[in-house]
């Protein structure tokens, strides 16, 4: 295996008075595929150009396979990165951007001109440009320009791989394909990899574990279905999922008053808490008839997606999104009826924005 | 539409007008350096010359007699504005390189040092050149306004070729830093390579400027051997008298280098006079 383990250790970076990465930890296995997933501005191309040595981190220390690098050049540390432009030497042509890495470690690494053909032309058909050599870069489509600069960051089989939304220039049938070659390819030549993007699906559909940053913050990292399954903060609920996870504000006392609903609260739940929010996925809530529901609501509007549809049902004054794949005929302002799945809600608290845990049996199953 | 027209019209006939008065001196010029003095003096400047009387005899003469030796003069314009060009344009690259790329402690000021050198009007500092280069022992010496006219074009080539790097995108020269290129790669693989049109506008600025000189030339340049282009120009206009053809020859000939650059490389110059505005 190629990767190299890395592991950021209480990195903290401050551009005058803006904390763009708050103490940050993360560490990344060899061979790992990590997405560090969260809006524009959270503080994730920063980390990733800390670790490639573009930033210098104002604390904290950064190790690849154990050895400090924070202050190595980034040329040292054997990572190689793709940008979100590809970067591509406009005035070389494709054989001269790919082999240029091997060319200034050509000394170095002892390379000689046969060396760096042989390398490029291999890399060149993996990736299938090597009938593109001789142009140049403003000769080629997205998809390619896609290529040339996987190929320029894979010549050198670096210990790392860093992409910063390395796909996000793409047009949306090409995204599909090249993310599932980029997948495959990963995982063949087994390279770590740090991947930076804002789009939840991409990071869902490529990572081994999934980074959720805000405001320079890690808030959860896990695996993707962790992640969307198990979100350990409300910024993670809101922000993973299409539509985002509805959050239902609950009044508690020795009851629990949610929208359109009450139970009757076991007193050793929720103790010390005057509100709470109940966390639940749309595809997790059903449309159902009278007598099985557990609350009623009124549609707002209904929109469809195709192969499902999206329910915006207003509960008393909060707004639901019930998605569902059933053929429905349903109109604004009709009466519905829902029912939760409630062995995938989760508990949240107004104060912390943490995550409570699954709520208890004893409290939903009361009729 | 008869008013449009009408406008069109206007405007067309002004610029036209305008065209005109500001071509007539060189068309001028161009018609008398081809003519016999005797007509100039006789039928006067202003028409199409006779086809018969038309004659290169004026350049002849600006260039080879020795008495103004205009052919010595354009070869040391040649050497003192290639030079003078090459100098501060490879110098300035480098520094413009470090002020776009490099974080060091001095950067700010070193920057504000520039900019106060461009803004120092140049007769200011002739007074202390002239005693400076008279004690170095550069004055009236080819390699003495060569040195001058590079020390004036590092500054502002300088500040013009680091607004150029500034805007070149940033993402390049950060893979090729990743890639593992040096500094001095990157200057030369990339940030060069990319610039040439920056390159090529400051280089046609500098020559035309220096080349264009007088007033340094005046100064520092007082045997014959050693005087360029534009001095020898002023030197076909004797005391009491005037050779028309003459002293327009000697005009053409001197600004046939900047024309002649003009013509070949004018997109250059829009694009350097589009990034510099207004040069000094």
């Amino acid at each position: 295996m190629r990767g190299a383990s890395l592991k950021l250790w209480g990195i903290t970076k401050r551009f005058r008075n803006v904390v763009a990465v708050d103490n940050l930890n993360l560490e990344v296995d060899r061979g790992e595929f990590i997405v560090l997933l969260g809006p524009s501005g959270c503080g994730k191309t920063t980390t990733l150009r800390i670790i490639a040595g573009l930033e210098t981190p104002d604390e904290g220390r950064v190790y690849i396979d154990g050895v400090d690098v924070t202050d190595l050049e980034p040329g040292e540390r054997d990572v190689a990165m793709v940008f979100q432009d590809y970067a591509l030497y406009p005035h070389m042509t494709v054989y001269e951007n790919i082999a240029f890495p091997l060319v200034v470690r050509a000394s170095k690494l002892r390379l000689t001109k046969k060396d760096i053909e042989e390398r490029v032309l291999r890399v060149a058909k993996m990736l299938r440009i090597d009938d593109l050599l001789d142009r140049k870069p403003t000769q080629l489509s997205g998809g390619q320009q896609q290529r040339v600069a996987l190929a320029r960051a894979l010549v050198r089989e670096p210990k790392i791989w860093l992409m910063d939304e390395p796909l996000s220039n793409l047009d949306a049938l090409v995204r599909l394909q090249v993310r599932a070659e980029l997948k495959k390819l990963q995982k063949d030549l087994g390279i770590t990899t740090v991947y930076v993007t804002h789009d939840q699906v991409e990071a869902l559909s490529l990572a081994d574990r999934v980074a959720v940053m805000n405001k320079g913050r890690i808030l959860q990292v896990g695996s993707p279905s962790e992640v969307y399954d198990d979100p350990k903060h409300i910024f993670v609920a809101t922000f993973v999922g299409i539509p985002p996870m509805n959050l239902l504000e609950c009044r508690v006392s020795d009851v629990i008053e949610c929208p359109g609903f009450k139970r009757k609260l076991p007193g050793e739940y929720f103790k010390g808490l005057s509100k709470l929010y109940i966390g639940i996925r749309p595809e997790h809530i059903e449309i159902v008839s009278k007598e099985e529901g557990d609350f009623e609501g009124v549609v707002y509007v209904v929109e469809p997606l195709g192969s499902e549809y999206i329910v915006n049902v207003l509960v008393d004054s909060t707004l639901i999104k019930v998605k569902t794949a059933k053929e429905l005929t349903l109109h604004s302002g009709e009466k519905v009826y829902l029912k939760i799945d409630w062995r995938k809600a989760i508990a949240f608290d107004p104060a912390t924005e943490l995550s409570l845990g699954k709520i208890p049996i004893t409290v939903y199953s009361q009729s | 539409m008869r008013r449009k027209v009408l406008k069109t019209i206007l405007i067309n006939l002004i610029v036209w007008i305008l065209a005109l008065a500001w071509t007539l001196p060189y068309i001028g010029i161009v018609a008398i350096s081809v003519m016999p003095y005797r007509e100039v003096i006789i039928k006067g400047w202003l028409r199409i010359p006779d086809v018969n009387s038309l004659t290169i005899k004026n350049y002849i003469e600006a260039l080879n007699n020795p008495l103004y030796d205009l052919a010595t003069g354009y070869k040391n314009s040649l050497i003192v504005a290639s030079i003078s060009t090459l100098i501060p344009l490879i110098g300035a690259a480098l520094a413009a390189y470090a002020f776009s790329n490099l974080d060091f402690r001095l950067k700010p000021l070193l920057f504000g040092l520039i900019l106060v050198i461009m803004m120092v009007p140049q007769q200011l500092t002739v007074v202390p050149l002239f005693f400076l280069y008279r004690n170095l022992g550069l004055y009236n010496t080819v390699q003495g306004i060569i040195l001058l006219h590079s020390a004036w074009g590092i500054a502002w080539i300088t500040f013009f070729l680091r607004n150029y790097f500034k805007f070149l995108p940033r993402s390049l020269i950060e893979a090729a830093r990743v890639d593992g290129a040096s500094d001095f790669r990157i200057f030369s693989r990339i940030v060069l390579p990319l610039s040439i049109p920056g390159l090529m506008a400051a280089a046609l600025l500098q020559f035309t400027w220096v080349w264009n000189d007088l007033f340094y030339a005046l100064i520092f340049l007082v045997s014959r051997e050693n005087q360029v282009v534009t001095q020898k120009v002023v030197m076909l206009k004797g005391e009491y008298h005037i050779d028309w053809g003459l002293l327009a020859a000697g005009s053409i000939i001197s600004m046939s280098m900047p024309v002649i650059l003009y013509a070949v490389f004018n997109k250059y110059f829009m694009r350097g006079i589009a990034a510099w505005g207004v040069k000094r």
